[in-house]
């Protein structure tokens, strides 16, 4: 214990030292910016084993089926309002409330991804008596004892794309399990950069909770899959376009020819990255992909200076989102279930006990990023 | 006697005016359940906005609170959790470090007679940086279940942190209103040179706003732990804007010398029922945020107008 109290003690002077001399670096070399949870990846051929089926492990509300023909209020709440991306999920939402007539849904979220912001807003929204809330979560657990509360009131909570304690909401709409992301990310890597290319990562901050999870899965799928390639380092920054731009220009300058390849974690890191390059010149040399909506990446592609770019449709993701709270509240989805329908989606699976999967990542290369507007 | 209340006078009418019309928006805002509710979420900002009265009034500010929110936040969780103390004591300590925190920041501005504007400017990047240092981006979280009673429970039906925050006000009341204390932090404010020449002990009280100041941060951060249950580098960002808000907005006069406690809770009272009020009545929090700046300017503008009238 007492040896213990005193190597924390070591490493709080050294993290201090480290945050005193403003250096970035990550105070333990083997650190890449993932989480502390399991991992599960997935095996490195396209083989993929059918998952184990897992309990239901969501919250109810309150009286689950009170509400059912009833006409129903409902708030989606996303991170934060007023980004391409969010947009997208909102127009998802709208465009379901509009496929229902018996469903009002409005979007209001806080102007910056905020977690205190967040949960003042949706606490007003319980006291005001909404029916359901549709959620993007800040922050898994901060938000989790004002879900519970909203569940206590009898109100029906869905999650999207960023999910709270599972306990706190009904169902959460994955977009893509976070092991498929990070094998189509590292797979796609691999064929760029070569399997012992060396890569950086550009991530928004090391406690964004999806994107410390898809480290987490990449950093194991890379050791178990394609164990030559080198993990240089994972930097921050944030979901802001000029710092991610900047902090690709600092990988880029910090390793020179030693890097092979950029992926960057956000909508926003991927682009930016792909920006640095092209104004580097090194178009072929350093290769840009990752995680970015089709219209932000459109022109790289074009130019050749990016290959593909990876995600999902955060419209659709939207609009399954108020589908699956309209079963929940009607009864027609029931802990335990394994599919829902949902609307012009169809037939969605049930993975996780709770957690609505939306389907496999979508890969945008020059074949078909045409057909994407968001 | 009008001269010197004028203010309160129209933030009280304003606030009352406030209430009534927003409780006729919703029928859901003037209800016990939304007023304890409301109550346990100002609690972290009134804290800290009570002694920044203090800070404001004598002439000085503190833009670090919000970084010493989000320190003492990952300090709690560092030190209960990855050194295995006690919680108590963490949390005693975390209060010291806080203190500790607000101290630095009077020796700068004392020591050194550097403008309290540049001093915290200086020390909101250093807490930060250092709360990012220390915790390694990770979040604490498994809290005992009477830890989180401080912030998410309730003793004899009002939210635990509002008796916090009542015995705060009224501690702040009597300090500011009716002590020695209270009088040298406004002679300060009105004029350093001239409170020094009356052998007033300034650099005592301004050492002892600054490091309440602190103190008020890292309690305000105890309660928000609680509240959400996690510990994140990134809390209490922007603190800093919604505290000062509210105490300039109670009148709380920038330069120093005048302000009360009174004015100030006020203030919070207005910025709450306009923040809560609003989204009950379905306005966004965009057009929230816009009558808040809209609230504030209409407010200074017409408590100066009375000023200049009962002064001419």
């Amino acid at each position: 214990m007492k040896t213990q109290f005193l190597r924390s003690l070591a490493g709080l002077a050294g993290s201090t030292a480290i945050a005193l001399a403003g250096v970035t670096a990550p105070a333990f070399a083997q650190w890449t910016g993932g989480d502390d949870l399991p991992t599960n990846p997935l095996s490195c051929d396209a083989s993929t084993p059918a998952p184990a089926p897992v309990a239901y492990n969501g919250g109810q509300p309150a009286d689950a089926t009170a509400k059912a023909g009833m006409n129903l209020r409902v708030v989606d709440v996303p991170k934060l309002v007023g980004i391409g991306y969010f947009n997208a999920t909102s127009a998802g939402v709208a465009e379901a409330a509009g496929d229902m007539d018996d469903m009002s849904a409005t979007t209001d979220g806080p102007a910056q991804a905020n977690i205190d912001d967040q949960i003042t807003l949706i606490d007003n929204y319980i006291t005001s008596g909404v029916d359901g809330i549709l959620f993007a979560a800040n922050d898994p657990v901060a938000i989790a004892p004002l879900l519970r509360k909203a569940l206590g009131a009898g109100i029906h909570v869905v999650g999207y794309d960023s999910d709270a304690e599972p306990d706190a909401r009904e169902w959460f709409i994955n977009p893509a399990e976070f092991n498929g992301v990070a094998k189509t990310l590292m797979d796609e890597l691999a064929q760029q950069v070569g399997e012992d290319g060396s890569f950086a990562i550009v991530t928004s901050t090391f406690t964004t909770p999806n994107q410390a999870r898809w480290i987490a899965e990449m950093e194991a799928y890379q050791s178990k899959c394609h164990p030559d390639m080198e993990w240089l380092e994972s930097v921050e920054a944030q979901e802001d376009n000029i710092l991610s731009f900047n902090q690709a220009m600092t990988l880029i300058n910090k390793y020179g020819d030693d890097l092979d390849g950029i992926v960057g974690m956000t909508s926003v890191a991927t682009p930016a990255a792909a920006e640095a390059v092209t104004q580097a010149e090194l178009c072929g040399e350093v290769a840009v992909m990752g995680l970015a909506t089709p219209n932000a990446i459109r022109p790289y592609i074009k130019s050749g200076c990016m290959e593909d770019a990876v995600l999902w449709s955060p419209v659709d993701m939207g609009y399954a989102a108020l589908h699956v709270l309209r079963a929940a509240v009607g009864g027609t989805l029931k802990p335990g279930d394994t599919t829902v329908e949902a609307g012009r989606l169809g037939t969605l699976q049930i993975v996780n006990g709770s957690e609505v999967l939306l389907g496999d990542p979508v890969v945008f290369n020059a074949g078909n990023v045409e057909n994407y507007d968001f | 006697m009008i001269n010197r209340h004028s203010h309160e006078a129209v933030l009280a009418v304003l606030a009352a005016l406030a209430i009534a019309v927003l409780a006729l928006q919703s029928a859901e805002f003037l209800t016990p359940a939304n007023l304890m509710n409301q109550g346990r979420l100002m609690t972290e900002v009134a804290l800290v906005a009570l002694v920044m009265t203090f800070v404001i009034a004598s002439g000085g500010i503190d833009l670090s609170v919000g970084s010493i929110m989000g320190l003492s936040a990952v300090l709690l969780g560092t030190f209960w959790q990855k050194m295995g103390m006690p919680l108590p004591l963490a949390m005693v300590l975390v209060l010291f470090s806080g203190a500790l925190c607000g101290l630095f920041n009077g020796f700068i501005i004392v020591r050194f007679g550097m403008p309290p504007l540049i001093a915290t400017l200086g020390t909101l990047a250093l807490y930060r940086g250092l709360a990012e240092g220390i915790s390694q981006a990770r979040s604490v979280r498994g809290w005992p279940e009477w830890f989180a009673q401080i912030g998410q429970g309730s003793f004899a039906g009002v939210p635990v942190q509002v008796w916090i925050l009542l015995a705060a006000m009224a501690v702040a009341v009597v300090i500011l209103g009716y002590s020695r204390w209270g009088r040298t932090v406004y002679a300060i404010g009105s004029s350093e040179t001239a409170a020094r020449f009356a052998g007033l002990p300034v650099d005592a009280a301004k050492y002892a706003v600054y490091t309440a100041s602190g103190l008020a941060a890292s309690l305000a951060a105890i309660i928000f732990v609680s509240r959400v249950s996690t510990t994140r580098s990134d809390m209490g960002t922007g603190l800093e804007l919604d505290v000062i808000t509210a105490v300039v907005l109670g009148g709380t006069s920038i330069f120093g010398g005048r302000g009360t406690i009174i004015g100030t809770v006020l203030g919070l009272v207005v910025i709450q029922a306009l923040e809560s009020g609003l989204s009950l009545a379905g306005i966004k929090g965009d057009g929230t945020i816009v009558l808040i700046g809209v609230v504030l300017i209409l407010t200074l503008l017409a408590s100066t107008f009375a000023e200049s009238r009962a002064r001419a």
